[in-house]
Parts: structure tokens; sequence; C-alpha cells
């Protein structure tokens, strides 16, 4: 076993426990912290498969996750800035 | 084994810490607040080792500019979405733990 | 839109980044540029609408001294996160942090908050006008010495000036 296939493995283990953890919350927000970890754990363990099968396909997922975790996070982002329009024109 | 590929493999395995020392800190820290500091931190800069392993491993410059490429918008995907949950979670009256709080 | 100076190097320079974007994406594949030329000639025209060119450039030296002042940050940032979660008594003492910007409306008071996250201790939690709440690890560090390195990178990088607070 190479070592980015053994990386991959301990990244998905770390993944596995940290999503359990999330599921327990106890708030909703505790919840919402998957979609960090899928953006960051699973971009990583993604990358490291791609080295160690040789699957550049692999990378093209991780582009996908990354910029779907970008892409949710702007469009959230946008959503909750327009709410704020009355308190920066009161300032 | 070369000095280009001892490099990566190090940048690697400090990747791979770095995320481990995430995960314990979302197992550890008391609250959603201190848990997006964990991740956002020290996920980000296991992604960024892990990236830069790779980045000597790659194969040409099109893998390469790829690569860094993901890192970026994973950046930019964590602290927007770690700045909306910190948001949502004040608003929605979530306090903070504090110290001297149990843990 | 009125062909000015700006307009022609913006083209220029929008056009030649969507091109190496768009051969990294391919992996340089030459068989395709037909569609490729297509997109980036699309990619650049909307991109020209959607974000007119303006005509104060990033500094290139900022933009070097950001990146170092950037990534030295988040060293120190995973490895004091990592110090906090692998200590046996964490040592924690959390708490927000309310601060004003000395930076203008606009983008890179957005940018500063995305920065914070992502640097020592400082998580953004809050950006109304020019007030930033901040959620910090440590009350006790200099939350407030930090913030304002990161002000004055960004104002560097973006050649903003800096309003006097008090």
């Amino acid at each position: 076993m190479n070592l980015t296939l053994t990386l991959a493995v301990f990244l998905l283990l770390n993944l596995l426990v940290a999503l359990i953890r999330v599921a327990r919350g106890p708030t909703p927000a505790d919840r919402l912290l998957a979609a960090l970890l899928f953006g960051t754990t699973g971009v990583a363990i993604l990358l490291l498969l791609a080295d160690a099968m040789s699957q550049t396909a692999f990378i093209d997922a991780a582009l996908v996750f990354a910029l779907l975790a970008a892409i949710s996070g702007a469009a959230f982002a946008r959503r909750a800035w327009r709410e704020e329009v009355p308190d920066d024109e009161s300032r | 084994m070369s000095l280009v590929e001892g490099a990566s493999l190090a940048l690697l395995i400090a990747g791979a810490a770095f995320f481990f020392a995430g995960t314990v800190g979302l197992l550890r820290f008391p609250d959603v607040y201190t848990r997006l500091h964990a991740l956002a931190k020290a996920d980000n800069l296991g992604l960024g080792l892990v990236v830069l392993g790779l980045l000597l491993r790659a194969p040409g410059w099109a893998t390469g500019i790829k690569l860094v490429l993901i890192w970026l918008l994973a950046l930019l995907a964590s602290a927007t979405v770690g700045f909306l949950i910190a948001r949502r979670a004040r608003r929605h009256g979530i306090a903070p733990w504090r110290a001297g709080d149990r843990e | 839109m009125k062909l000015t100076l700006a307009t022609v190097r913006a083209v220029l320079w929008r056009s030649a980044l969507f091109a190496v974007l768009w051969w990294a994406l391919t992996d340089g594949r030459p068989d395709s540029w037909g569609v490729g030329s297509v997109s980036v000639a699309f990619a650049t025209t909307v991109s020209i609408y959607l974000l007119p060119p303006v005509n104060t450039y990033v500094s290139r030296i900022g933009l070097l001294r950001f990146l170092v002042f950037f990534i030295v940050q988040s060293l120190r940032g995973g490895a004091q996160v990592a110090g906090f979660a692998l200590r046996p008594r964490m040592g924690l003492r959390p708490g927000f942090h309310e601060i004003d910007l000395r930076l203008p409306e606009g983008i890179g008071r957005v940018l500063l908050a995305n920065t914070l996250s992502l640097l020592p201790g400082t998580l953004s939690v809050e950006l109304q006008g020019n007030r930033l709440c901040l959620h910090v690890l440590d009350e006790r560090a200099p939350t407030e010495t930090e913030v304002r390195a990161a002000e004055s990178r960004l104002a560097d990088l973006l050649g903003l000036t800096l309003h006097t607070t008090g």
C-alpha cells in the first residue's frame, strides 16, 4: 500500500469520526459544519486518491467539490447580505 | 528517494497531521464557534500542505494549476461558509461557551 | 461601452487568464481549442459587463507581501488551533470582540472579514457597516494588533486609504 493511499484512508477515517460528531449536534449550526468538512477533508481525500490510483479524473471531481462548496457559500452570502441593507443605510 | 520526493512526503504527512488535529478539535472544543475555528484553520492548513505536497509530484503544469485553483476555491468556501454559520448561530441566540463553564 | 485604455487592458489580461484556465482544465488538449476560444471570448465579454474595469490596479508588491503575510499567519493559526486541541487541558478563553474597521466600504471589508477567519485566533461573525464582530479563541490575545496588521496589508494590496478611528 503506498503512502498517498494510506493517507487517503486516514483522512477518510477522520471524516467519518468528524461527521458522526457533527451529526450529533447539538445545535443546527453544528450540523452545518458538514458543509465545511466536505470542502476541505473531502477535497483532500479525492486529491490523494487521484495520486494513489493515477486517476486524474479524481482531480476534476475534487475541483467540482471545491467549486460547489464555494458557490453554495457565495449564494448563501448574497442572500444574507441583502437582508443587511437597512442596517448599512441607517449607519 | 530524491530531495523533492522527500519534501513531498513530509508535506503530505504534515497536512494529514493538521487534519487530525482539526478532527480532535472538533471533538473536544466546547461550542459551535470554537469548532468553526478548528475547521477553518487546521483543515485549511492541512489542505494547503497536501496540495503543496502533491504539487511537487504533479505530472505537468496543467495539473499544478488545477491543484492551486482547487486550493483557492476551498479557501474561499471555508471563509464564506464559516462566516455564515457563525453569523446564523449568533442571530439565533446560540451563546458562546465561556471559560469557567462546564466543558 | 466606451473603448478606453483601461477596457483594452482588462480585455487582454482577462482573456489571457481565462485561456490559461481553459488550458489547465482541459489538460492542454489541442483539439479542445475550437470550443475553448469561443468560451474564452464569451467569458471575457461577460466578465467585462458584470465587473467593469476600474482604473485602480492591484499593487504587485502589495500582493506579494499579502501572500507572505497570509501564509505565515495561516501556519500560526493552524499551529495554535492544533495546540489547543491536543493539549490535555485546552485552556480556551473564547469570547466575542467588536472592532471598528478603518477600511472604506466595499470589497476590502468583505475580504478582511474572510481573511480574518483564516488567521490565528479570530473568526468573523458579523459585519455591519464598519463594525466587525469577531469570535476569538483567547480573550487575552492582542486581537486588535492582529486585525490592524491584516487591515494594513489589505489596504496596501488594494491601494486603499485607511480612515482614522476614534
